[in-house]
C-alpha cells in the first residue's frame, strides 16, 4: 500500500501510526512515486495522534524530534520512506538505534541525516552576502535540502548588528533576521538595491580569488577535486566564480 | 557605545586591485589555511570562532580558501634563495597600511567570503619594526574594529619576545616557519635565518601557553592566549633531507612543543638560482608526508615504526600499507574482536570507519557484506582482516603488494580532499563522529 501525506511533520507522524503494521508500506508525499496497479491511500493529518506518537517515540530516543525534523528537511525523493523504516525500527527496539550501522535501514537514515548536516556545514562557508543600500545583508541560496532557517543562527551569532535575509530561491522562502529575531517568511523575489561600494568589494574578492590560485599547480585532476569539494550546483551564487560582480536583480 | 557600522563605512582606504594582487601573490605559497580550533565568542562587533573550521571556497589548484591570506608588505630586506620576494629579486613592491588590511578583513568577512585573516609579512626595515606593524594590525582589528573572527598571525624571526607575547593575546593561532629541516640547508639557502632562532619561539610559546593555562585555571587572568595553538611549515624538496629526517623533526615538534600542525609545502621553482633544484618536488611526495603525519597524530604510530631516518617514503603505496607489508605477521586480524588500536592500523580503514566498526559490532556479528553495506572501502583492507573467521583477500604477499599499488593509482586524487578539513585533534574527533 502507498501512503500519501501532506509533507508536514504531523502528517508524517499520523501516517507513521496508520502504516505501522503494513510490512510493504511505501510512505511518500510526492505524486511522482505513484506506481500503477498499487493501492494507495491519502492520510489525513491528525494532530492528537501525531502528538502522542512524538511523545512516545521521544521516550525511546530523546533525539527523536530533532532527527525527525532533519529527515523531513531532506531533499532526497524517498526521505519519508527512509524515515518511516528507521522510526519503525526505533519502535521495535525501544532504545536509540543510530549506532546499528550494519542494518540497512539505519544506515540509510543516518546517511540521509548526515547529508543534511553536511550541507548546512558547507553552506556556512558558501553563503555569499550582498550588502544592500540599507546596510542589511542579502544572500540567495538554492540548497538541496530545506535548511535556510537552520543556517540563520550561525550568522546571527556572527553579525548580531546586521539584519540579514537568507533567501532559498528554489523553495521561495527566506530566513530573516531583523536584528532581534529570526523568522521564516515566504519570499518569491527580492528587490535588492546595492550599497555604494558593493560592486567594488565584489571585484576585489574576485581579484583575490584569481591571485591566490597557484597556476603551476592547477590540473584537471585538481579541478575535479575542487568540484568535489564545491559542487557546480553551488557556483551560481558564488561571487568569485562569476565573470562580473553579482547583482541579484539580473538573475 | 562604539558605533561599529560607522567605522566600517568611513572607507579609510579601500585597497586597489593591483596592490591586493601583489600582496596576495606574495602570500599564496604559504600552506596553512585552517581556521579550526578557536571557539572565540562574539562580544559585540563582528565575528566569532568556528571550532570545526570552515572552508569558504576552493580554487582550481585543489586548495581551499578559509582565511584571507595576505602579507602586510612584500618589501623584504632578506635574501632567502627560494623566496620570490628576496631583496635581490626584481618584482613590484608594496606595503599596506594597517587600516587597509582591517577594512579588507571586515568587508570580506561581512560578506562571508572568509573565516578570518592570515597575516604575514616580508621583513621590512628590521624584524622588530615589522612585528610592531603586524601587532598594530591585529590590535586594531580586535579593539577598534571589534573583530572576533579568526586571526592567524605569522611571527617574524628575531623580533623582540615582548612583541610576540603581546601578539599572542590577540591572535588565535601563530606560526613560525621552520622552512628547512636542517641547519645546513638553512645556512645554504636562508643565510639570515638560523635553526635556534626558528625553533626557539615555538618552544617559548609552548611554555607561555602552559603558564597561561595554569593562571587561567586559578582564576588569576582572563582572556585568550593562542586558543588555536601554533603551527609551522617546511619546504620539501628544495634541500636534500630524507622523509625520515623530516618526520622525526615533526614528531619532536608535536611531542615537545605541542604544535597543532606541521605543514609540508612541496617546493615550486619560482626562482632561478644555482643552489636550487630546477624541478619542483612532486605533489605525491607532499601527499605521502601528510599521510605519515596523520599516522603520527591520529593513528597511534611513532615515526620509528614508519620509516628509518635516512629513507624516503614509498611512492607506490601509502605509509600505512608500507608498514603493514613489513608486519604481515600481525595480520589478518578479526574485525569482530580486534581492539581499536589494531583496527586503526589496517590499511584502508580510516579513523572514522574504525569507530563505525567498533559501534556496529556491539549489536551484531559483522560479515564481509555488513562492512560493504556500511560503505567501508575494502579494496585494501580485505587482505588484512577476517570477518567472522572468513578471509576474502589474497594470501600471496607478492600479489598483495601488486594489488595495493594498483588500488593506489586509482585513488590517489580522492584522498587529497581531507587536507583542509581535519586540522586539529578536536576537529578530527568531530569528524570521527561524523559531524564534519
Amino acid at each position: 500500500m502507498i501512503y500519501f501525506f501532506d509533507g508536514t511533520k504531523n502528517g508524517f507522524l499520523t501516517t507513521f501510526c496508520t502504516a505501522f503494521k503494513d510490512e510493504n508500506a511505501l510512505v511518500t508525499h510526492t505524486q511522482a512515486q505513484l506506481v500503477l496497479g498499487q493501492e494507495s491511500v491519502c492520510v489525513t493529518t491528525n494532530e492528537d495522534v501525531a502528538k502522542r506518537a512524538e511523545e512516545r517515540l521521544s521516550v525511546f530516543d530523546r533525539d527523536f524530534s530533532y532527527d525527525l525534523d532533519i529527515l523531513m528537511r531532506s531533499g532526497m525523493p524517498d526521505h519519508a520512506q527512509i524515515a518511516f523504516r528507521y522510526f519503525r525500527l526505533l519502535a521495535k527496539y525501544k532504545k536509540p538505534i543510530n549506532k546499528r550501522l550494519a542494518d540497512a535501514d539505519v544506515f540509510a537514515a543516518v546517511s540521509c541525516m548526515k547529508k543534511v548536516g553536511h550541507e548546512i556545514h558547507k553552506l556556512h562557508g558558501f553563503v555569499r552576502f550582498i550588502e544592500t543600500a540599507s546596510d542589511a545583508l542579502y544572500a540567495p541560496i538554492s540548497p538541496d535540502n530545506d535548511i535556510c532557517d537552520l543556517l540563520a543562527p550561525h550568522f546571527r551569532a556572527r553579525f548580531p548588528l546586521f539584519p540579514f535575509v537568507i533567501h532559498d530561491v528554489k523553495r521561495k522562502k527566506a530566513a530573516v533576521y531583523d536584528g532581534k529575531h529570526i523568522f521564516v517568511a515566504p519570499l518569491e523575489q527580492a528587490d535588492v538595491l546595492l550599497s555604494a561600494n558593493e560592486t567594488e568589494w565584489q571585484a576585489l574578492w574576485q581579484r583575490y580569488y584569481k591571485s591566490v590560485t597557484i597556476a603551476a599547480r592547477t590540473s584537471t585532476e585538481r579541478e575535479k577535486q575542487m568540484r568535489g569539494n564545491m559542487p557546480i550546483r553551488y557556483w551560481k551564487f558564488l561571487t568569485e566564480l562569476q565573470e562580473t560582480p553579482q547583482n541579484p536583480d539580473e538573475n | 557605545m562604539f558605533d561599529f557600522c560607522l567605522c566600517a563605512r568611513y572607507n579609510i582606504g579601500m585597497i586597489s586591485e593591483e596592490r591586493l594582487k601583489i600582496l596576495t601573490e606574495s602570500a599564496k605559497y604559504d600552506v596553512s589555511c585552517s581556521s579550526s580550533g578557536s571557539g572565540r565568542k562574539n562580544q559585540g562587533g563582528m565575528g566569532n570562532g568556528y571550532a570545526a573550521g570552515c572552508c569558504h571556497s576552493f580554487t582550481p589548484d585543489g586548495r581551499c580558501i578559509s582565511l584571507l591570506k595576505i602579507v602586510l608588505s612584500n618589501d623584504c630586506v632578506y635574501d632567502c634563495k627560494y623566496c620570490p620576494n628576496r631583496v635581490s629579486a626584481d618584482v613590484p613592491r608594496t606595503t599596506a597600511t594597517p587600516d587597509e588590511i582591517c577594512e579588507l578583513t571586515i568587508d570580506f568577512y561581512k560578506r562571508n567570503y572568509i573565516e578570518g585573516l592570515f597575516l604575514s609579512s616580508a621583513v621590512f626595515k628590521n624584524p622588530d619594526y615589522t612585528m610592531e606593524r603586524l601587532l598594530l594590525v591585529v590590535k586594531k582589528l580586535r579593539t577598534e574594529y571589534r573583530f572576533h573572527g579568526y586571526i592567524h598571525l605569522k611571527g617574524i624571526p628575531k623580533a623582540d619576545e615582548r612583541l610576540m607575547h603581546e601578539a599572542a593575546k590577540y591572535a588565535d593561532r601563530m606560526s613560525y616557519n621552520v622552512e628547512l629541516p636542517t641547519e645546513q640547508s638553512l645556512k645554504l639557502l636562508a643565510p639570515l635565518k638560523r635553526k635556534e632562532i626558528l625553533l626557539w619561539p615555538l618552544r617559548s610559546w609552548a611554555v607561555q601557553k602552559e603558564q597561561f593555562r595554569e593562571a587561567n585555571r586559578k582564576g588569576l587572568i582572563k582572556g585568550h592566549f593562542l586558543p588555536a595553538g601554533q603551527t609551522t611549515q617546511m619546504i620539501i624538496g628544495a634541500s636534500p633531507e630524507a622523509d625520515g629526517q623530516i618526520l622525526r623533526l615533526s614528531q619532536a615538534l608535536y611531542r615537545k612543543n605541542g604544535l597543532k600542525r606541521v605543514y609540508y609545502s612541496s617546493y615550486v621553482p619560482v626562482v632561478q638560482d644555482k643552489l636550487l633544484p630546477t624541478v619542483g618536488a612532486g605533489q605525491l611526495r607532499e601527499h605521502r608526508l601528510y599521510q605519515a603525519d596523520w599516522l603520527l597524530r591520529f593513528y597511534g604510530f611513532s615515526v620509528e615504526e614508519i620509516i628509518n631516518e635516512g629513507e624516503n617514503l614509498a611512492m607506490e603505496y601509502d605509509p600505512k600499507c608500507a608498514w603493514a607489508l613489513k608486519n604481515m605477521h600481525l595480520f589478518p586480524i578479526e574485525i569482530n574482536r580486534a581492539p581499536l588500536e589494531m583496527l586503526l592500523r589496517v590499511p584502508g580503514i580510516g579513523a572514522k570507519n574504525a569507530y563505525k566498526i567498533l559501534e556496529a559490532r556491539k549489536y551484531t556479528i559483522l560479515s564481509f557484506e555488513s562492512l560493504q553495506k556500511m560503505r567501508i572501502a575494502l579494496k585494501r583492507a580485505k587482505h588484512f582482516i577476517t570477518c567472522n573467521g572468513k578471509f576474502f583477500g589474497e594470501k600471496n604477499e607478492c600479489a598483495v603488494r601488486g594489488l595495493l599499488a594498483a588500488a593506489e593509482t586509482q585513488e590517489s586524487a580522492e584522498q587529497l580532499d581531507l587536507f583542509g578539513m581535519l586540522s586539529t585533534p578536536q576537529n578530527a574527533l568531530i569528524a570521527l563522529h561524523g559531524q564534519l
